[in-house]
């Protein structure tokens, strides 16, 4: 459905966007992760084509943003991080007129206009101005408006920014409604466990550059060599720690009065077999759990590692 | 067919804010405040020459007042209400949304235009009334009316498309106002000062005669000299314009080229249809934030 191929945006000496490319098939929810200012609202202002870039290709459903780029803007549904209202209009106006721009016929209008408050649960608030609309209320407008074409793909900056948790839960609830209806969705957000639940497939990206990408699964698994492995003993502490150092799956050693806490990379036959030896040594094993590396820490890790190589699941 | 959903929109919210309602108020208060001050000040004058009876010629004049102040106020109008189109969208972040629709970037424009111009046709057409209060003394035919109002709207159209200019290309509200108020004044004034430096520096060598044609080659620009044509002919008039008038009248009929069968107003209009397109292309191209990739 997205096809992103070496993008490059440059202002001036710096570069915003660094030879990224990036691929989303049909149905796919993708998670654009990233720290503020690694380049994700530029690159998904170039995707909807609201920015020219220095160089690279867009390509959306098989027709190249560049070449037609009218065309390729009637199949986006796009939802920026600052937006604006009108409001000075009715919320059934607000919609109306964004139907009267993608070119929907009058007789169309309320229909769609209808099905949509519905989906975002402003019903009731249709004869509202927006102007008395909750910033929640805004949010969730806006991702009406941006359905209103009846988006191939959509691209949803930073949906949830700003918002107070009922806010957040309400937009993620309508998020899930989109992953049913089977629709394509880029979305971008600075917090990685935020995406993690909803999204098919993330990608993270820093200082312009993707340096991650893949299902989360995949990631987190190819990643593994920061798992955690504590192993809590009543005694013998020593014993144990010779022992976990003598096997390669074991990186560094940390203890902490009787916790040995060490970073393992391995598969769990290896780590099935330094509890056998640990047991066999006899050394009285009170707990041993291996700590699953939590997303923000992969998120943070990565974004350290950017510079050296690049990573693609 | 559908209508211009930007023009849709703006109309719509326009017409039921209380500035459009305070803004029209305050343009015929002030036209009808000009007009019943002149009446007053022509009967004191009687009074002061004494002068029994009503002078219908006055209402020639009284035209040539009303009309003149219009046209200065349309030319304070248009550039505030024009040159905040494109940069308030911005300054109020709703032009991305905008963009991002696939609307091209032409519609965008002219929706703009066409809301400027049906404000100021809205103005126009109310104040029909206070112009038409000259009819009651003659001397000034309807048609002359409705073809002013036309150049009105042809001059206001020129002045829209290049507050919507300044607008594309000036980020916030302020800038693109002072722009458009500085770009309008050096148009109307510019093409004067032109000459009159041609005058200083060239006039003396210069061996050929001075016509219509010559003038109207620098001056065409202005809106002030199309106005000209709209000013009504009088001999005995307060201000002099009718004698002026005649005299301007007389020199355009004395010019041997082409040119004189274009009245300064059909010169001024045909550089405003131009100058407006020009504007609106350059406006709509400027605003486009992917221009097409040429293959190779």
């Amino acid at each position: 459905m997205l096809k992103v191929i070496n993008l490059v945006k440059r202002y001036g000496r710096f570069t915003a966007v660094d030879n990224l490319s990036m691929e989303i098939s049909e149905g796919q929810i993708y998670g654009f992760v990233g720290a503020n200012g690694a380049g994700k609202t530029t690159t998904m202002k170039i995707i909807a084509g609201l920015l020219q870039p220095t160089s690279g290709e867009v390509i959306i459903d098989g027709i190249n943003i560049f070449d037609s780029p009218r065309t390729v803007k009637r199949k986006i549904g796009y939802m920026p991080d600052f937006f604006g209202v009108y409001d000075d209009l009715k919320v059934d106006e607000y919609m109306d007129f964004y139907a009267g721009i993608y070119g929907i016929p009058y007789r169309d209008r309320k229909r769609i206009t209808d099905q949509l408050l519905e989906l975002v649960d402003l019903s009731e608030k249709k004869d509202f101005y927006v102007d008395s609309l909750s910033r929640g209320m805004k949010q969730r407008l806006c991702l009406a408006r941006s359905l209103i074409n009846d988006p191939k793909l959509l691209i949803l900056d930073e949906p949830a920014s700003g918002l107070d948790p009922k806010a957040r839960v309400e937009i993620k609830g309508i998020l899930r409604e989109l992953k049913n209806m089977r629709k394509t969705v880029l979305i971008s957000s600075h917090i990685l466990p935020e995406l993690a639940e909803l999204c098919t497939a993330i990608g993270i990206i820093d200082k312009g550059k993707m340096v991650a990408s893949g299902t989360v699964e995949e990631i987190m698994d190819k990643l593994a060599g920061m798992r955690k492995l504590k192993v809590k003993v009543k005694e013998n502490t020593e014993n144990a720690v010779r022992l976990l150092q003598e096997q390669p799956s074991i990186k560094g050693i940390r203890i902490n009065g009787n916790i040995i806490e060490a970073d393992f990379k391995g598969d769990d036959n290896i780590l099935s077999l330094i509890l056998k030896r640990l047991v066999l040594q006899d050394i009285p094993v009170i707990s041993y759990t291996l700590e699953g590396e939590s997303l923000e820490s992969i998120f943070m890790h990565l974004i350290e590692k950017n510079g050296s190589e690049s990573y693609d699941a | 067919m559908m209508l211009n959903p930007i023009l849709e929109k703006d109309l719509k919210t326009k017409m039921r804010s209380w500035r459009t309602f305070v803004l029209l108020s305050l343009y015929l208060a002030f036209l009808g405040g000009v007009l019943y001050l002149y009446f007053l000040s022509n009967n004191i004058m009687f009074d002061i020459y004494g002068y029994s009876t009503f002078n219908p010629r006055i209402a020639v004049n009284a035209y040539n007042v009303i009309a003149m102040f219009q046209f200065s106020l349309l030319a304070l109008i248009v550039p505030a209400l024009t040159s905040t189109a494109i940069s308030g969208e911005r300054e109020r972040q709703t032009l991305d949304l905008l963009l991002c629709s696939g609307i091209s970037t032409l519609s965008i424009i002219m929706g703009k235009l066409l809301v400027s111009v049906a404000n100021i046709m809205l103005l126009v057409v109310a104040s029909l009334p206070i112009l038409g209060m000259v009819f009651l003394f003659g001397g000034i035919s309807f048609w002359e009316v409705l073809l002013m109002f036309l150049y009105y709207i042809i001059t206001a159209f020129m002045a829209a498309s290049l507050g919507i200019f300044l607008s594309v290309t000036f980020r916030k509200n302020v800038t693109a106002i002072i722009a458009s108020y500085i770009c309008f004044a050096i148009l109307a004034v510019g093409p004067v000062i032109a000459l009159f430096i041609w005058g200083v520096f060239f006039g003396r060598n210069y061996s050929g005669e001075i016509t219509y044609g010559f003038i109207a080659k620098f001056l065409f620009p202005s809106p002030g000299f199309g106005f000209i044509s709209f000013l009504a002919g009088g001999h005995s008039s307060m201000f002099g314009f009718g004698s002026l008038v005649n005299e301007i009248n007389n020199f355009i009929e004395r010019d041997p080229s082409w040119l004189r069968h274009f009245k300064p107003w059909m010169l001024n209009s045909i550089f405003n249809i131009v100058f407006s397109c020009f504007l609106i292309y350059l406006s709509a191209w400027k605003l486009n934030p992917i221009k097409k990739r040429k293959r190779k």
